[in-house]
């Protein structure tokens, strides 16, 4: 029974909620409407929350996909701020309840460790891993307990972390997403995902986004091409330059021309099927296009689409390569005649509707050249957009299981935490499946303080490339402050004098060995994120040679386990990781692919034509504990939850789980 | 892009075109718009269910404000019904809503043929008695039908139909239909073609695994006598020799081999689950039977003729290491194999049809073919109806769940539900539900209580008092947080009757949110 003190310590509670998608949306209803029980507030468990001062913080606008689930927002909304939209829906059914929107990103500075500290508890209902670390790491500097949560299609879970008690967000590795080595997208790509990640983070990034990013979209050629001088200027339109001369020059370029640079070299195909050089002509004879050619269709700049002027309909049919290629140079063109003002600056957004066109065909385009079967717009959108099922009912569950654990955390009824996950097919009898909260890790580099192993190439390695790929890329800073000792090698800030941020600018040019403070072996970095409040400490050993497929970083951190293998079987499988991971696994999100996924215990029981216990299970499944451990590797172990582009976890090993820490 | 689509692009993902269609056909009947209610409704109406028609006669109370988000201060007064429905039309307005004002109860007893008209009817708070009418009812209409109930920190979810049949189950887990123990001609003659010696490395290590292990299996059985391995000793034997056969160390191919050698060593055939739907007796069709059941005899007629004790191919490959000329022939192999075995399950079916006196052509090609693909996959659900549940319990399982620990407080719910039932139709009220006596209604619901265990035939077990206790202090409330959940749920479930994709629950659901326990109790 809960004591009068805590009723009020409850009354009195401020709420800090970060997201309002589809989580969100469900969590702010059911928490304005759990303050509002006017029967028998004497029931532990379930006390009311009078005086909720929620703070909703949401970074996204409202769009129409939104519309299955977040439940809030109307098609009327489109385009406007999540966090107020939201906000204003509950107050017009509960105006005494304290709300305030912020439609901003949580990582700004303004939410520091001061602004955490205000709240008793913070809700998550986010959509990535970034945003995720980077409020755990805050929750850990202020001292508060978080609630996390994520769902994908029918699969979800929440999960209750307290620092020193439970473990906090990062003690469990996440899987990162997936990287491929720069050769396979460039030169020799095998399946489908290849060409998608060729046409989105290559080409379009080239034509479309920031021209000053570093692209290796002609790396492979002019390694090879005798001429590279006039390599760089190829994607520029030139001045009275037809634009639908300019897309054919560009379609000629990348699927003609650079195919023909790489099959100049020989050893590369000894092997290998060679790719087919694909020319505008040969595909689209002039006449052809100009009669389709993009047609003023008066339509309204944020919604031109090429599907619409070229009268394909079905985003589920799968195009010819002619059809690829007329849609590629009219969304090539439409973007320039109607979107001129966003080209420099874009990067790729699934629901932007002629970015995904765009990309679709490239990369249809790139897979016919190379044998490889050709998907539907839907399809392509999907790999592309990395996009996560999403349905209310999940939502609905999750929110209402994130609710119940609020209260509890509000209550400090610390022994009755639950990371619950929700299970797409009951399993053993549990759609929902409990766990107590596991204790912390105590070799997390985030809550607790085990130094980072870094193999590197001293001598070779730039400060640059450790900041990138090392302390924004796999530590998830945002404002890192690197020293060895007492001297400080980097830093990020507003307020820095203007000379130092001239050395650092030119730290960063430089190999680690030689820095004003050499970074050799044995050397010790620590690194700080001074928003965060966090800081860890990493030790250097340097390395000479790395695999450049499996070690397209030229750099191998250790200590920061990522996508692990299975615990339950301690085998590890060479020094994997799987960002650098060769494996030809494709991380699909179809659902049919599900198939792939091998032994589940329903298999096992038909195997063994009786029931047995999990114990048992991985008996008569592993006879080898390589067996499982190492297949999975060739699947998303973990699966990705989240609301929307997500990449958080759900363990699926939650079999292993219940093994341990059944209830 | 047509905007629709556009709406629900998350939700085709999980479901496909198909799905959404169904969807989109099916006409909801809620009975019941409180929270529970409400919110299972909302989920499907977000989804974009065809038609809903809401069937609630009380008007919006003060206590209505506190637990569902749907009425607000100026609906005081108004029409539950009215006001829910006219909420969920903001929502989708592709979905015709419409609402009754009248009691569920009432319409039970006065006019059961309304309910004909629905897919679906999701019963929510009903007692005990209404249920057991309108469960024959619907069984009698062929109408779909799942109870939710939120009672205070407890809930339950119950489907009611009598058959149910899937053929698209998506189970999250399953291992690959590869074949390697029982390659047919083409796929060992592509095996056969290909020299696990060649000198090159390079094409050493992208010889795609399948073709390893079938050509591996072949020389073990040729020295084992015609056998695959069996023994765990075996079984390592024949890992160690594939990875004697590794050219490199970082062969990825062959690594793939070994730790997909657990495919090799899998039992040829059908598995007893398909065993079982094969043997049931609506295999032996006639021409009242459905057309799942008309594929399940041809099934059975091609398992037994052309099939060689196995299913036909599903006929997709999973992504190996692998050379990309070599994966596509692979590709096509499994590809052709699957599309003859569904050309023989379509000729089967036909017959079927013709001999039961169908239409032939009644069933379509992609209906078949999908079942072809899913064979392995089948699963047939049966419900008992409510009455059957509650005339005849099986003391032996509620015992059993009774004295189990992981068990008894979801089954100590299930029968505090039905007893506060049984209560309130007593007393007129539930227990705990105005305030003081609260020690009266706990004695006498414990009485109910022990009662209905007796008549449960489980007379020597008693539940607890904290059980009942707590039972009493929920005082019928339905909270918004579990009312949340349990709609969730019973959404879910409706979304996986309709569109006939997913497993659907086989037990009631019984959820306490006191630890986040929720159990399936076989009972029904």
């Amino acid at each position: 029974m809960a004591s009068q003190e805590q009723l009020s310590a409850i009354k009195r509670a401020k709420v800090l909620m970060v997201g309002a998608g589809g989580i969100g949306c469900e969590l702010l209803k059911t928490l304005a409407l759990s303050g509002f029980q006017d029967i028998h507030i004497d029931i532990e468990h379930c006390s009311s929350v009078e005086a909720i001062v929620e703070l909703v913080i949401d970074m996204d606008t409202i769009e129409v996909s939104n519309l299955n689930r977040q439940f809030l927002f109307r098609q009327s909304h489109v385009g406007q701020s999540k966090a107020k939209v939201a906000r204003d829906a509950v107050l017009r059914f509960r105006p005494n309840i304290s709300i305030t929107p912020y439609h901003a990103n949580v990582k700004e500075s303004s939410f520091n460790v001061d602004f955490f500290k205000e709240f008793d508890v913070v809700l998550n209902g986010l959509d990535n891993l970034d945003a995720r670390r980077h409020v755990n790491r805050l929750c850990l500097a202020a001292d508060i307990p978080l609630v996390e949560s994520g769902t994908t299609g029918f699969l979800g879970q929440v999960t209750v972390h307290l620092k020193g008690k439970t473990e906090c967000y990062e003690c469990q590795p996440k899987p990162v997403p997936k990287t491929y080595p720069v050769c396979t997208i460039t030169s020799t790509p095998s399946k489908f995902v290849h060409c998608i990640v060729w046409a989105k983070d290559l080409l379009f990034a080239k034509l479309f986004g920031d021209k000053n990013q570093e692209n290796d979209l002609n790396v492979r050629s002019s390694d090879t091409a005798n001429s590279s001088e006039h390599s760089e200027d190829v994607f520029e339109c030139r001045k009275d330059e037809d634009i639908e001369r300019y897309g054919r020059r560009i379609y000629d370029h990348v699927f003609g021309h650079n195919i023909e640079v790489a099959l100049s070299n020989e050893e590369t195909w000894k092997n290998r099927n060679k790719p087919r050089p694909i020319y505008s002509k040969d595909v689209l004879p002039e006449e052809q296009t100009k009669e389709n050619g993009n047609e003023e269709k008066g339509c309204a700049a944020d919604d031109v689409s090429a599907m619409v002027s070229l009268s394909l309909k079905n985003p589920q049919d799968i195009w010819s390569l002619v059809e690829n290629s007329r849609v590629f140079l009219e969304a090539l063109s439409l973007f320039f005649l109607k979107r001129e003002k966003d080209i420099g600056n874009l990067t790729f957004d699934k629901d932007d509707q002629l970015a995904v066109e765009f990309v679709t065909a490239a990369a249809n385009i790139r897979a016919s050249s190379f044998g490889i079967p050709l998907h539907s717009l839907f399809e392509a959108k999907g790999i592309a957009g990395n996009i996560v099922h999403a349905v209310a009912t999940t939502n609905a569950i999750i929110a209402g299981l994130i609710v119940i654990e609020a209260i509890k955390v509000l209550q400090k009824d610390n022994n009755n935490y639950r990371m619950t996950y929700c299970l797409e097919h009951p399993s053993r009898k549990l759609l929902l499946m409990p766990v107590e909260p596991y204790e912390p890790n105590r070799s997390c580099y985030v809550c607790s303080e085990t130094p980072l192993l870094l193999e590197v190439n001293t001598q070779r390695s730039k400060l640059w490339d450790f900041v990138e790929k090392i302390i924004k890329a796999k530590l998830g800073m945002n404002f890192p402050l690197i020293m060895q000792g007492a001297s400080i090698l980097y830093e990020v800030g507003e307020d820095l004098e203007e000379d130092m941020v001239a050395i650092y600018a030119a730290n960063l040019e430089k190999a680690l060995s030689e820095l004003p403070s050499p970074v050799t072996s044995g050397s010790v970095l620590t690194v700080e994120d001074l928003q965060q409040e966090f800081s860890c400490s990493i030790n250097i050993k340097h390395r000479e040679e790395f695999d450049e497929e499996k070690e397209p970083d030229g750099m191998l951190l250790s200590g920061w386990v990522e996508a692990p293998v299975d615990k339950d079987n301690n085998k590890p499988i060479g020094n994997d990781e799987s960002t650098s991971n060769d494996l030809p696994s494709v991380e699909t999100l179809e659902g049919e692919k599900d198939d792939e996924i091998q032994e589940t215990s329903e298999v096992v029981e038909t195997f063994a034509g009786k029931k047995r216990k999990l114990s048992e299970v991985s008996e008569v499944t592993a006879p080898d504990p390589s067996g499982p451990s190492s297949i999975n590797q060739n699947k998303p172990k973990k699966l990705d939850i989240d609301d929307e582009d997500d990449e958080l976890i759900i363990s699926d090993d939650w079999e292993s789980l219940t093994k341990k820490k059944k209830l | 892009m047509a905007e629709p689509k556009t709406k629900y692009d998350r939700q085709l993902r999980i479901w496909g075109e198909q799905g959404q269609a169904a969807l989109e056909k099916a006409s909801i009947c809620l009975l019941n718009c409180g929270p529970t209610g409400s919110e299972t409704l909302k989920n499907l109406v977000l989804g974009g269910v065809g038609s809903i028609t809401i069937v609630d006669g009380s008007k919006v109370e003060f206590g209505d404000l506190g637990n569902n988000f749907m009425v607000d201060d100026s609906s005081l007064g108004q029409s539950k019904a009215k006001c829910v429905c006219s909420f969920l039309q903001e929502l989708n307005d592709a979905v015709k809503a419409k609402f009754i004002e009248e009691y569920p109860e009432a319409l039970i007893d006065t006019n059961p043929s309304f309910f004909s008209q629905f897919t679906l009817v999701v019963a929510t708070q009903l007692v005990e008695e209404s249920m057991v009418k309108l469960d024959r009812i619907c069984r009698q209409e062929n109408v779909m039908l799942i109870f939710a109930r939120s009672y205070g920190l407890t809930g339950l979810v119950r489907i009611s139909v009598k058959e149910h049949t899937v053929i698209e189950s998506k189970p999250d887990h399953f291992l690959d239909d590869l074949r390697l123990n029982n390659p047919w001609p083409e796929l060992r003659g592509f095996a056969e073609a290909i020299d696990l010696n060649v000198q090159d490395p390079v094409a050493h290590k992208h010889i795609p695994y399948v073709v390893i292990l079938v050509k591996m299996a072949d020389e073990w059985k040729t020295s084992h006598g015609g056998t695959l391995p069996s023994t765990r000793e075996q079984k390592r034997e024949f890992k160690e020799l594939l990875k004697a056969r590794m050219a490199a160390m970082d062969e990825d191919n062959y690594k793939e081999a070994i730790d997909a050698s657990f495919k090799l060593f899998a039992p040829q055939g059908i598995s007893s689950d398909l065993q079982q739907i094969i043997n049931d007796s609506c295999a032996e069709v006639g021409s009242s039977s459905s057309d799942f059941w008309v594929m399940v005899a041809a099934l059975k007629e091609f398992i037994a003729n052309e099939g060689g004790g196995e299913v036909p191919l599903e006929g997709s490959i999973p992504d190996m290491t692998s050379s990309t000329e070599h994966y596509v022939n692979l590709q096509k192999i499994y590809q052709a194999k699957s599309e003859a075995d569904y050309l023989v399950l379509e000729e089967r079916v036909r017959n079927i049809l013709k001999k039961i006196g169908r239409d032939p052509h009644s069933i379509p090609k992609a209906t078949i073919k999908s079942f072809s693909k899913n064979a392995r996959k089948l699963k047939v659900c049966r419900y008992r109806s409510i009455e059957d549940e509650y005339n005849n319990p099986s003391p032996a399982e509620l015992q059993k769940y009774l004295t189990d620990e992981d068990y008894s407080i979801a089954v100590g719910f299930y029968i505090l539900l039905r007893a506060v039932d049984r209560y309130a139709a007593n007393f007129n009220h539930f227990p705990g539900q105005f305030d003081g006596g609260l020690d009266e209604d706990i004695s006498r619901l414990k009485t109910t209580a022990v009662s209905l265990l007796n008549d449960l035939g489980c007379s020597g077990l008693t539940l607890t008092e904290d059980l009942i206790n707590e039972m009493c202090r929920f005082g019928a409330a339905e909270l918004h947080a579990v009312a949340a959940i349990i709609g969730g749920i019973a959404s879910q479930e409706v979304i996986k009757l309709i569109t006939k994709q997913f497993v659907p629950m086989t037990g009631t659901f019984a959820f306490n949110a006191i630890d986040h326990k929720s159990q399936l109790l076989n009972l029904c």
